[in-house]
């Protein structure tokens, strides 16, 4: 669907979002969406009582990544919710935003329009007190399990041992985190290549603080919360891998030239 | 004014060709297959338009050129057509991982009618590995085809090294040059390619015409059967404004290709420059090996249709290779093919610059661009609360 078939409305929501950014401590979160599928939501909100003693959304927040009709959602949700009791709120449903917004276009409205899904994982969240984000253990704890294609790829492409840099010149090189020796290759490794990818369980940027830090301002791309499933390639080449993603438990296909795994014990 | 970066998506005519063209719709209205007076001049005009493509791309005959509806469906006669000539030779075809989404679907068709079809990958910059590519070569292979350039990032592939390759084994070497056509001068005896597709509004011909250059001793089977025009490798009665804005087009194109070529280097070169200074920008594609017209760049944590309307907003006209703004819902595949992550594809810009872009249109973009970016980033759950800071400091 075109961009411009957009209404008046989500144009005006986009281009001037209400509510936009985070609470701190909020009294419950949701966040739905998925950034590989192009859009991810948050909603933060804060909870109090109206005169009749039933709780009510007295602040709302949100942050979204996403298209034109993604950002148009999240605003409009907030908009609608902020006052209502917390049952009032739970009902919106996807198609009451879009009803709010004039209409969305039909290719749109599964795909960008989870803002009501994001308030109602906010609303679980406050009410059931469950924890929105489960936590994965640090990477320093983790051993590498088996990940197919190993054997077959080693030394075309693979490296199990610290390999001749030069060799990797502008080549896209997977490093898959086994502590803080891999994360200094992965830093070394950028005055190689633009392009060096860690792959880490780790819910945080890993490593010592040092190094951490040094990596968030690197560009090394780190894909956190994931793990390296399976080695790809046609004629006993590496071509891509399989990366395993915890947070969304879904697996999806990366190109890359070049794999390094430092104590694999597959 | 609005400002128009989208030159890769379509072309205005220029007026030099529009005026060439208009006669043909009204007083010289006649059909080449007829033969009388009408029918005659049309004849005349229509050899001498196929005379300056050859011209254009310096083919050493008129005989070797064959006018069809655009690049898509020359790309379908070149392929296709390629392809059940050969069936008996062999049943294997090479074509790229990037290759634009009609060779990629023609790969596809091939697949479900028996054909074997091999995809070489590219590297990070877009080029695709040569080595891989004489790799997948078996006996059975009757055709590569590989474009000249990339639509998207405007990597430049080895033409020279794939003719030389495909020449040695006696493989036919089939090429889009439709990315490159604008910029990039043609010299088909130069770099010897059997089949070349060609496209009139990407040199500023109306849209709806074509060509697809064979080289001698080549012939296809023809897709579209009919009356026998062209050869009878394309028939339906020739298109005949079309095909002599599409030759005027090229004439203009030969005669000014490297002064404007130059032009646009220079601009391109400076709107890279002055985009890469925002924090955790990228430049998609080949830093030097690319089409001199094209710059493609992603910003992480932001999405590319936003970044579009936000920029439409700003009388800027722009592209991105985000999903969202795709009838497929998925992410450019060439930039996956890089080795990009779906997010990453997801925040892309691809600015195309043409023949009517001026140093206004780039001075334009760079001055909004980066507060655009800082507003969607505000907005983005995926920007660290480090540079979340920072950029709401910058806001204020």
């Amino acid at each position: 669907m075109s961009v411009h078939k957009y209404t008046d409305k989500v144009m005006d929501h986009f281009r001037n979002p209400r509510n936009v950014g985070s609470i701190e401590n909020p009294d419950g979160y949701g966040k739905v969406g998925n950034p590989v599928c192009g859009d991810l939501m948050e909603i933060f909100i804060k909870v109090g009582k109206n005169d009749k003693g039933e709780d009510i959304i007295d602040d709302i927040k949100f942050r979204t990544f996403g298209c034109g009709s993604a950002v148009s959602t999240s605003s409009m949700v907030t908009e609608m919710a902020k006052g209502m009791t917390l049952d009032e709120a739970y009902n919106i449903t996807r198609s009451d935003v879009a009803d709010e917004l004039d209409g969305l276009p039909p290719i749109k409205m599964h795909c960008s329009n989870l803002a009501a899904d994001a308030l109602k994982a906010a609303i679980n969240n406050y009410r059931e007190g469950t924890k929105p984000e489960v936590e994965i253990v640090t990477s320093c704890q983790l051993e590498v399990r088996v990940i197919l294609g190993v054997d077959e790829f080693k030394g075309k492409g693979v490296y199990l041992e610290i390999p001749d840099l030069e060799q990797l010149r502008e080549k896209r090189t997977l490093i898959v985190d086994t502590g803080d020796n891999s994360l200094e290759l992965a830093l070394k490794l950028t005055e190689y290549t633009g392009r060096v990818i860690v792959v880490t369980s780790a819910k945080e940027i890993p490593g010592t603080i040092e190094i951490a830090k040094k990596l968030k301002q690197s560009d090394v791309k780190i894909l956190q919360q994931s793990e390296l499933n399976e080695i790809k390639g046609e004629l006993n080449e590496v071509e891509k891998v399989v990366i395993h993603d915890f947070d969304e438990d879904e697996n999806y296909e990366l190109f890359v030239d070049a794999i390094i795994i430092l104590d694999y014990r597959g | 004014m609005r400002v128009y970066l989208d030159y890769q998506a379509a072309k205005p005519v220029d007026p030099r060709v529009f005026e060439a063209m208009k006669p043909y719709f009204t007083k010289e209205f006649g059909n080449p297959s007829s033969l009388h007076n009408y029918g005659y001049n049309a004849t005349n005009s229509l050899e001498e338009a196929r005379l300056k493509i050859a011209e254009f791309i310096n083919a050493p005959s008129s005989d070797n050129i064959i006018f069809t509806s655009g690049a898509t469906e020359s790309n379908n006669l070149g392929i296709i057509g390629a392809a059940i000539r050969n069936r008996r030779k062999g049943n294997h075809i090479i074509i790229s991982e990037i290759e634009h989404i009609s060779i990629l679907n023609i790969g596809k068709y091939l697949e479900r009618e028996g054909y074997r079809v091999s995809r070489v990958p590219v590297d990070r910059f877009g080029i695709i590995n040569l080595g891989k590519l004489e790799r997948l070569i078996s006996d059975e292979t009757i055709l590569i085809s590989i474009s000249t350039a990339s639509n998207e990032i405007g990597s430049l592939q080895p033409v020279e090294e794939i003719a030389e390759l495909t020449q040695k084994k006696s493989i036919w070497f089939h090429s889009d040059a439709v990315a490159s056509e604008s910029t990039i001068p043609i010299d088909v005896q130069r770099v010897p390619f059997d089949l070349l597709t060609l496209s009139s509004n990407d040199i500023y011909g109306p849209k709806g015409v074509g060509a697809l250059y064979l080289k001698k001793g080549v012939r296809v089977n023809p897709v579209i059967i009919g009356g026998g025009q062209e050869n009878g490798m394309r028939s339906g009665s020739e298109n005949m404004p079309g095909i002599i804005g599409f030759a005027k087009a090229a004439e203009i194109m030969k005669a000014e290709i490297n002064e404007e070529a130059a032009r646009l280097k220079i601009l391109r070169d400076k709107l890279i420059r002055e985009v890469l200074k925002i924090p955790k920008s990228y430049l998609n594609g080949h830093p030097e090996k690319r089409t001199p017209h094209n710059a493609n760049f992603r910003f992480d944590y932001i999405e590319g249709e936003s970044l579009l309307l936000s920029l439409k907003d700003e009388k800027l006209e722009v592209a991105t290779g985000s999903a969202c703004s795709s009838k497929t819902l998925e992410p450019s595949h060439t930039l996956i093919s890089c080795g990009l992550l779906h997010e990453e594809a997801h925040g892309s810009l691809l600015l195309t610059l043409g023949r009517f872009t001026t140093e206004e249109d780039i001075n334009k973009i760079i001055e909004v661009l980066p507060g655009i970016v800082r507003k969607l980033r505000i907005l983005s759950p995926l920007t660290p609360s480090d540079l979340l800071k920072k950029l709401k400091e910058e806001d204020k």
